[in-house]
């Protein structure tokens, strides 16, 4: 989509031009005119003025000089006459030795005829009868200066034209700038929801965006309300299914069972099956993957909490740490995020011999979080394995394939790229790739 | 070692208490958060077993308010909520442990023994051992000086609790408020009996009598 503020430049262009040569054009036509009418009036009145200087003289008719004007006697300045008898024809001495086309129609002629010394004539022709004769007068008059001043006036009004276009666009841009202030406020603040900075947009805007922006944050509040209440509701369901379920993986270790292995052994195995099923699909559930814009997880806010959790759990001694840019802001979800890092950290603290490490970094394509430990680590063929399936490689540390298959479940959601490789530490190191929000939705 | 459970679910209380009392602990039980904030603050537990789902007033509130009341007592969250944002608002809330619904029994034992150990600043041994015995929980005998003695239940619960509490005096009634639940029937001749049993299976230097105080526990190391 172009910018309204383009399209608004352009149109407005588009319409000054158009309107102003139209209008430029007309003014110096009807100006043409009216100068064109007033030389005719004048023309008519020098060959009517010609008319009566012609006499009866000693050889006929001839014209008489005092009653000549002394324009028609100097050479070339720009007044000339040529007078067409039935049989002879007369010019004016300032026409000296060249020719002043005749014309086919009384009256002032359409074109300009070519003068001497390159001057363009207007060329007025008048029928007259004198003296029992027919007569055909043609008066011009140079036309070369009025042109020239036309020139000026068009060269001068284009500079004026193009002065005053640059003027209005100028102003039309602060104008259109300062109206569409409030936008460019709705269209940051949309950024900033989406980087996770802000929880709604501020809703003190004009009237034209008040619809828009009360209906995005009623979304947003709609969608929280809604995946809150769904969180509740599968919190409540795992809660029901799950007490049954720790009633029968209880049951099913009863002394009572010992003498019948093989029907515990079957017993034990589909519960597990079930218990593990369950919690992938209350987990997976429960992610809010891209739903929430204004989502956010504050790195200093949350990791302090979450690591003496797991210190908590594994309570045995190990050195955990975190590493992450001051004020860094992940913008996803604060449980999805937490059950990523948990299960990844959980898993890194089952295996650590001491050590777990946890770096977060930002770039320019999105963010990067690295999980280590120094524990054995996993062997580079192994790894597609545990990644593709999810499959527990060893039996006594529980949960490790299941805790890995909810970190697929959200690095999937958030369009993300998880790889296992070897630690500096010695271990496992996990690296999980995450595109920043908007770059996840191009890709889309 | 005296147990509160605070779970609302019967059968699963039920399963609990049975195996619970056989691995040697005395057992109380509540399904009402109400009961429990006053129970837990008054009677003097040596572990509490809390799910988070109660009827009348929710888990997390009722771990609130035993904090905010100095109640020390460790605290172990049985919950099907595993989230890792409800195990960190447990962990706020002042929860020592947290173990997510379901759970094998064992892992519960291995749990509750850790937690009762870790309470007494006691080194995370795979093994009780104090006063030169080591006392095997999951068989409840005792090894002394190379040798394997059968215990009863009745002396494997007085042994535990006294080297829980190495070097320490404990009075008759306190050893009975924490090796009898609420329900039982106090008789400190009782105790007298089983600790004169221990004391001819393992030697009478192992618990000493402080008259008008009660009995020591490995005097002699200590």
């Amino acid at each position: 989509m172009k910018s309204i503020q383009r399209r608004l430049s352009l149109g407005l262009v588009a319409v000054l031009v158009v309107v102003g040569l139209l209008l430029a054009q007309a003014l110096l036509w009807v100006f043409e005119h009216s100068l064109r009418e007033q030389i005719e009036v004048r023309l008519k009145d020098e060959a009517e003025s010609l008319i009566v200087a012609m006499v009866r003289g000693p050889q006929g008719f001839q014209l008489s000089e005092q009653r000549l004007s002394a324009a028609y006697k100097r050479p070339y300045s720009g007044l000339y006459f040529r007078i067409d008898f039935a049989d002879t024809t007369w010019r004016s001495r300032s026409l000296w030795d060249s020719e002043l086309q005749p014309g086919d129609k009384p009256g002032l002629q359409e074109g300009l005829s070519q003068g001497p010394q390159d001057q363009q004539l207007l060329t007025y022709r008048g029928d007259y009868q004198r003296f029992g004769q027919k007569l055909v007068i043609y008066v011009a008059e140079d036309y070369t200066p009025i042109l020239k001043s036309v020139r000026n006036v068009q060269v001068i009004g284009l500079g004026l034209g193009l002065g005053a276009l640059l003027l209005i666009l100028i102003l039309q841009r602060s104008i259109v700038r300062r109206a569409f202030g409030p936008l460019e406020n709705t269209r940051k603040q949309i950024a900033q929801l989406q980087q996770g900075q802000l929880n709604e947009l501020d809703s003190q805007v004009p009237i034209e965006l008040e619809p828009l922006v009360e209906q995005i944050n009623h979304l947003l509040a709609h969608t929280e309300e809604t995946l809150r209440r769904s969180r509740n509701a599968l919190g409540n369901l795992g809660h029901a299914l799950k007490t049954p379920l720790a009633v029968l993986v209880n049951l099913s270790s009863r002394s009572e069972l010992e003498a019948h292995p093989a029907l515990r052994k079957k017993l034990e195995e589909a519960l597990e099956q079930i218990e593990q099923r369950l919690s992938r699909e209350l987990n997976k559930a429960r992610l809010a993957g891209e739903a929430l814009p204004g989502a956010h997880f504050d790195c200093a806010a949350e990791l302090p909490g979450l690591f003496s959790t797991l210190q908590m759990i594994h309570n045995r001694g190990l050195q955990l740490d975190w590493n992450a840019p001051a004020g860094l802001r992940l913008p996803w979800d604060r449980e999805d995020l937490l059950e990523l890092l948990g299960n990844l950290l959980d898993n890194a603290c089952k295996w650590a011999d001491s050590k777990v490490q946890l770096q977060l970094s930002q770039g320019s394509d999105g963010y990067r979080l690295v999980i280590e430990d120094d524990g054995p680590g996993i062997n580079a063929e192994r790894r597609e394995d545990v990644l593709n399936r999810g499959i527990r490689l060893d039996e006594q540390v529980s949960g490790h394939g299941l805790g890995l298959g909810i970190v697929r479940d959200i690095v999937d959601a958030w369009g993300g790229d998880i790889s296992l490789g070897e630690s500096s530490l010695g271990g496992l190191s996990v690296c999980i790739l995450l595109p920043s929000r908007r770059l996840a939705i191009k890709a889309k | 070692m005296r147990l509160l459970l605070v779970e609302d679910h019967v059968p699963l209380a039920d399963e609990l208490l049975a195996s619970l009392t056989a691995q040697g602990y005395a057992v109380d039980w509540l399904a009402d958060g109400r009961d429990a904030v006053y129970q837990g603050a008054s009677e003097p537990y040596d572990l509490i077993i809390l799910d988070l789902g109660l009827p009348g007033l929710p888990g997390l509130e009722v771990l609130q308010q035993w904090r905010s009341g100095a109640l020390a007592t460790p605290v172990l969250i049985l919950t099907a909520r595993d989230s890792w944002s409800d195990r960190i608002a447990g962990l706020k809330a002042g929860a020592d442990d947290y173990l997510s619904k379901p759970f094998h029994p064992e892992e519960l034992q291995l749990r509750i023994q850790a937690l009762l150990r870790r309470a007494r600043g006691l080194a995370n041994q795979p093994q009780l051992e104090a006063a030169g015995l080591q006392l095997d929980e999951g068989r409840q005998s005792v090894v002394c000086q190379g040798t394997e003695i059968d215990l009863t239940a009745a002396e494997f619960r007085l042994l535990r609790y006294f080297m829980m509490h190495p070097g320490k005096i404990l009075s008759k009634s306190h050893l009975a408020d924490h090796l009898y639940d609420g329900e039982t029937e106090r008789d400190s001749n009782v105790i007298e009996v089983h600790v004169n049993h221990l004391r001819r299976k393992l030697g009478r230097e192992v618990i000493e009598t402080r008259r008008g105080q009660g009995y020591r526990f490995g005097s002699a190391s200590a």
